[in-house]
């Protein structure tokens, strides 16, 4: 997970619920609050037009007898109005003899508050209209006109202007419980989508996640346990198919390479034993033909016994290399490592070889620091110098006047580098790539029957158990052959 | 004159270990054997060799076998043995828990083998 991802899926999807949820849920309480506001207000204008009907009478009777008589009229609305609570001012307008218009108010300071720009008016019955000024917002009031109607003239009219706070006061906690009711359901739907959504979508996908990690550490017995129906469920079922493929192809992998191994180990074991059945009739072969040849006065039959006794050397070179590979392949072959000081050990190996290179006209030089030793299988090693002491003679032409073989040495760390170089054919790019490979020959046509072609394949499997690294240089054809291998010391520092 | 006892089931073998011993160096004398039942039957008659040359893989009794009776019995065990096989070999199947006197791989030459016999009965 990237450190950008701070939120868990399930706060996200919340996130989301929860703010389309508020917006829902608020626009359905103003919605529900505007209603109910319009409702009220439609039904307190019907109760004001009532309270207003029911005092008509009364004042339409006092003002037919006292209409010019403007001060008992004015101690009349004012009576009036302080007998009814709700009432907060009484107005009358009706003009005068002259033409002008006379007004008489019950209380000054609610007539300025009453006029408004905007009105809500809402005609009841023909001649009554009651309206409810919008701009004043501390102070709600209800306004009703009705003409002034005295045997059957209309001379003016009167107006009551009404307080609609007591009535406000309990429609405002009704609005306030609305809110909070609005609230806890949003606080509620939080922590349901929180819990629902853990439960069906992050706990799920947790569970596959693990499974993953699990199953990419190599458990292909791994299944997800998830029942449901949806994308999540197909999801699981597809993921525990997957892991039961796996688990098959695995299977068949193993098995295949089971039986490859038992195929190999055959392999070897026949080479071992057909190698075994060939040592036998080569031991007659190498004894008696070469005393045969000996004896032999014919020369021509001579001629043919030599070269059947070099054949039957071949053979028998043949047969040693090829169960020394096959020794070498197998896990079963033990090796015993010691401790070798490396001067002393390449001292001897060239003393048992003394009469070969003296044969070959070839020198030997060594430069091998005193102190180097290496940890390794004496007779694996002398192996391996033996067969590079042989190659390198075996390619130093007989023509040549003599050649020299370079042995050295270098310690890096716990490592030893060895080197052993010829002054003889060379090799080219091509050849140097394929020295190592089983059976493969130099020189096809002059060497065939010197070499079993299996004598650096041998060298290169030494090397293998003794963790080194083997390779080849060469500058050219004509130009000499260096195989370096690397050997360790046995130290641990 | 040393008495060599050679077991090995391959007549190809003891034919070449007798005539290589015998005829080419007469003073050897070479008894041929061809499995182990006979190899103890022979030393229980009290033909005790000076030396014997003993193959592993022979059918019946095989090499190591023989080998062990040998080397546990009081009279024989001080009878040298060489092992016709590869040291190699031998130490993997034996894990280094007994040590022939000598070991020579085959397909080997009478004159390695000789240098071999010569070094355990001058010793």
């Amino acid at each position: 997970m990237t450190k950008k991802t701070q939120f868990s899926l399930s706060v996200k999807l919340t996130f989301i619920v929860v703010s389309i949820a508020a917006v829902i849920i608020f626009s359905l309480t103003y919605i529900n609050l505007s209603e109910q506001a319009s409702f009220f207000e439609k039904n307190y204008a019907e109760k004001s037009v009532t309270l207003v009907k029911s005092l008509d009478a009364s004042i339409t009777f006092y003002l037919q007898n006292q209409l010019n008589e403007t001060e008992q009229l004015q101690q009349y609305i004012e009576t009036v109005s302080e007998k009814n609570d709700e009432i907060l001012n009484l107005s009358i307008n009706v003009p005068t003899e002259l033409g002008g218009l006379k007004t008489l108010v019950s209380n000054n300071e609610n007539l300025i508050n009453t006029s408004a720009n905007t009105y809500n008016i809402i005609a009841y019955e023909k001649n009554v209209v009651v309206y409810i000024p919008r701009h004043i917002e501390s102070s709600h009031t209800i306004t009703v006109i009705v003409p002034l109607n005295i045997s059957g003239t209309i001379v003016g009219t009167y107006e009551i202007v009404l307080s609609m706070n007591q009535a406000y006061a309990a429609f405002d906690t009704e609005m306030r419980m609305l809110i909070i009711v609005s609230i806890i359901s949003l606080f509620l739907l939080t922590f349901g989508s929180l819990y629902l959504l853990r439960r069906t979508i992050v706990k799920p996908i947790i569970q596959f996640r693990n499974a993953v990690y699990r199953t990419g550490g190599g458990n292909l017995n791994e299944r997800i346990t998830i029942t449901s129906q949806d994308e999540l469920g197909q999801l699981a079922s597809a993921f525990n198919q997957m892991t039961t493929d796996l688990k098959n192809s695995q299977y068949q992998i193993e098995q295949y390479s089971k039986m490859l191994e038992g195929l190999l180990d055959q392999k070897d074991e026949f080479i071992k034993q057909l190698g075994h059945d060939l040592k036998n009739p080569l031991v007659p072969l190498v004894n008696l033909l070469p005393i045969i040849a000996e004896k032999e006065k014919d020369p021509t039959v001579k001629e043919h016994l030599k070269m059947i006794v070099k054949n039957a050397e071949y053979m028998r070179d043949l047969v040693i290399k090829t169960l020394q590979l096959a020794r070498l392949r197998s896990p079963n072959t033990q090796f015993e490592f010691e401790h070798l000081n490396l001067n002393e050990f390449i001292v001897q190996v060239i003393t048992n070889q003394e009469y070969f290179l003296k044969e070959n006209n070839i020198q030997v030089k060594t430069t091998i620091p005193p102190n180097v030793t290496v940890k390794a299988d004496r007779l694996q090693l002398i192996e391996l110098f033996n067969n590079l002491i042989t190659n390198a003679v075996k390619y130093t032409p007989k023509e040549q006047n003599g050649g020299t073989i370079a042995i050295e040495a270098q310690q890096q760390g716990t490592e030893v580098t060895i080197s052993i170089s010829d002054t003889g054919i060379g090799m080219t790019e091509e050849q140097l790539t394929k020295v190592f490979t089983e059976f493969f020959k130099v020189d096809k046509t002059r060497q065939e029957l010197d070499s079993s072609g299996l004598g650096l394949s041998i060298c290169q499997r030494i090397i293998e158990k003794h963790s080194g690294k083997i390779w080849v240089n060469s500058p050219g054809v004509g130009k000499g052959t260096t195989f370096f291998f690397t050997l360790p010391t046995g130290d641990h520092n | 004159m040393k008495k060599i006892m050679i077991v090995d089931d391959e007549p190809g073998v003891t034919y070449t270990v007798k005539y290589g011993l015998e005829s080419l160096d007469s003073q050897y004398e070479v008894t041929c054997v061809d499995n182990g039942k006979r190899c103890i039957e022979l030393l229980e008659q009290n033909q005790i060799p000076d030396l014997i040359l003993l193959d592993i893989m022979l059918p019946g009794m095989n090499g190591w076998a023989i080998y062990k009776t040998i080397k546990e019995h009081p009279s024989w065990k001080d009878i040298p043995i060489v092992l016709l096989t590869d040291r190699n070999d031998a130490i993997a199947k034996n894990s280094g828990s007994f040590l022939a006197n000598d070991f020579i791989n085959k397909p080997f030459k009478i004159p390695e083998l000789k240098i071999r016999i010569e070094r355990l009965l001058n010793h």
